[in-house]
């Protein structure tokens, strides 16, 4: 069984969560199990209803799984699985000149997955001061593509573009 | 030797010119004293017994009458052979005084002749120098005056590089901290999503190079 990541889950904060969520469902999961066999010995219905799950949640269980449902077992798996993916994983932080929207964050986590690694984690920032562009941080080394950046290094040039104005 | 002979010639001299001067002393006094010898010897009596006193001083006044004559042409005589001679001293004096003006003269004008010839050859010679001297005064004046005015443009051309800079530079300050200061606001985001891509795209070898040092070093 691989493990799959959707490019919803980003960051590790992202992660987390759907560990959580994850772990959350296999509590239910294996309190379900249980009572399904109890009702099934006294015929009654009742119980806690099944958690709502993510996409993202749903999208892991379903590529999880070797079955159409999933054991306890499995689920306990793929939740060791998550949190030695948790531990190992790549992680890059990316800072923008505003708070990113969904749609970049994923168009900019399926970059990194395609190109870099698939099992990468991204961590977004931002800071208004860089302007435009990204600031891409991997552990103590810094990429910095910002406007802020490129103008300041072409300070030096505006003279000469200003001369031929 | 010759010592002798000279000493026996000189004492011979002295000896001929005493003798000569006897005889000459001798002789000057017969020839101023001759009447007073002969009237000693011959007494006017002896005369008196001769002539008769008419004749005696007839005799006596033509002889005095032609003395004086004679004395009288003589004297004539000496006073124009004086005034010759005096002419021709006065003119033979003239003629050597300006024989020796002459002389002097030409001597003083070859001298000076000389001298400015020397003088003019010194000054020749100073101005050769003079010149040569202000043509190396001219040719070090006009290097050095060179020579200042490559510096002055240098140094002009240095500060006028050093302005150029200075305003370069706080015009470049001045644009960046405007543009800095404009852009930061209103940034958007979803305008340049596809700028942020292609720039990954631009430097993904870099990128993933940077990464994989990174990767290997912290292991």
């Amino acid at each position: 069984m691989k493990l799959k990541l959707a490019s919803s889950i980003s960051s590790p904060q992202d992660l987390q969560a759907l560990i959580s969520e994850i772990r959350n469902y296999a509590r239910w999961y294996g309190h379900n199990a249980i009572k399904l066999r109890l009702h099934a010995k006294t015929k009654r219905h009742g119980g806690q209803a099944e958690p709502e799950l993510s996409p993202a949640a749903k999208e892991v269980l379903a590529g999880w799984g070797k079955h159409d449902e999933l054991t306890r077992r499995e689920l306990d798996s793929l939740i060791n699985e998550l949190e030695r993916f948790a531990r190992t994983a790549q992680e890059i932080t990316i800072t923008l000149a505003a708070p990113a929207s969904n749609s970049i964050k994923q168009i900019l986590v399926a970059w990194c997955r395609d190109n870099i690694a698939p099992d990468i984690l991204v961590n977004f920032q931002f800071n208004a001061t860089i302007l435009g562009g990204l600031v891409v941080r991997y552990r103590s080394r810094i990429f910095d593509w910002s406007f802020r950046r490129q103008i300041l290094e072409a300070r030096g040039q505006f003279p000469e573009v200003l001369r031929h104005v | 030797m010759s010592g002798f002979y000279m000493q026996l010639f000189l004492y011979l001299n002295v000896f001929l010119m005493g003798a000569l001067t006897a005889v000459a002393i001798r002789h000057a006094y017969a020839h101023f004293r001759p009447h007073v010898a002969e009237a000693e010897k011959h007494p006017v009596t002896m005369q008196n017994g001769h002539l008769p006193p008419a004749v005696r001083e007839h005799l006596l006044e033509a002889a005095q009458a032609n003395f004086q004559t004679v004395l009288d042409r003589s004297a004539k005589e000496l006073s124009q052979d004086l005034e010759k001679t005096s002419a021709q001293i006065n003119k033979l004096l003239e003629k050597h005084g300006t024989d020796v003006i002459n002389d002097d003269l030409q001597h003083y004008r070859s001298r000076l002749a000389e001298l400015q010839k020397q003088t003019e050859a010194g000054m020749s010679k100073l101005q050769a120098g003079l010149s040569t001297h202000q043509a190396e005064l001219d040719a070090e004046f006009i290097a050095h005056q060179a020579e200042q005015k490559a510096k002055l443009a240098e140094e002009i051309a240095a500060e006028k590089q050093r302005l150029l800079q200075q305003i370069d530079t706080q015009l470049a300050d001045a644009v960046g901290s405007f543009l800095l200061d404009t852009l930061q606001h209103n940034v958007d985001l979803g305008a340049q999503a596809t700028y942020l891509t292609s720039m990954l795209d631009e430097h993904k070898a870099d990128f993933t190079r940077g990464l994989a040092d990174e990767a290997k070093t912290s292991k």
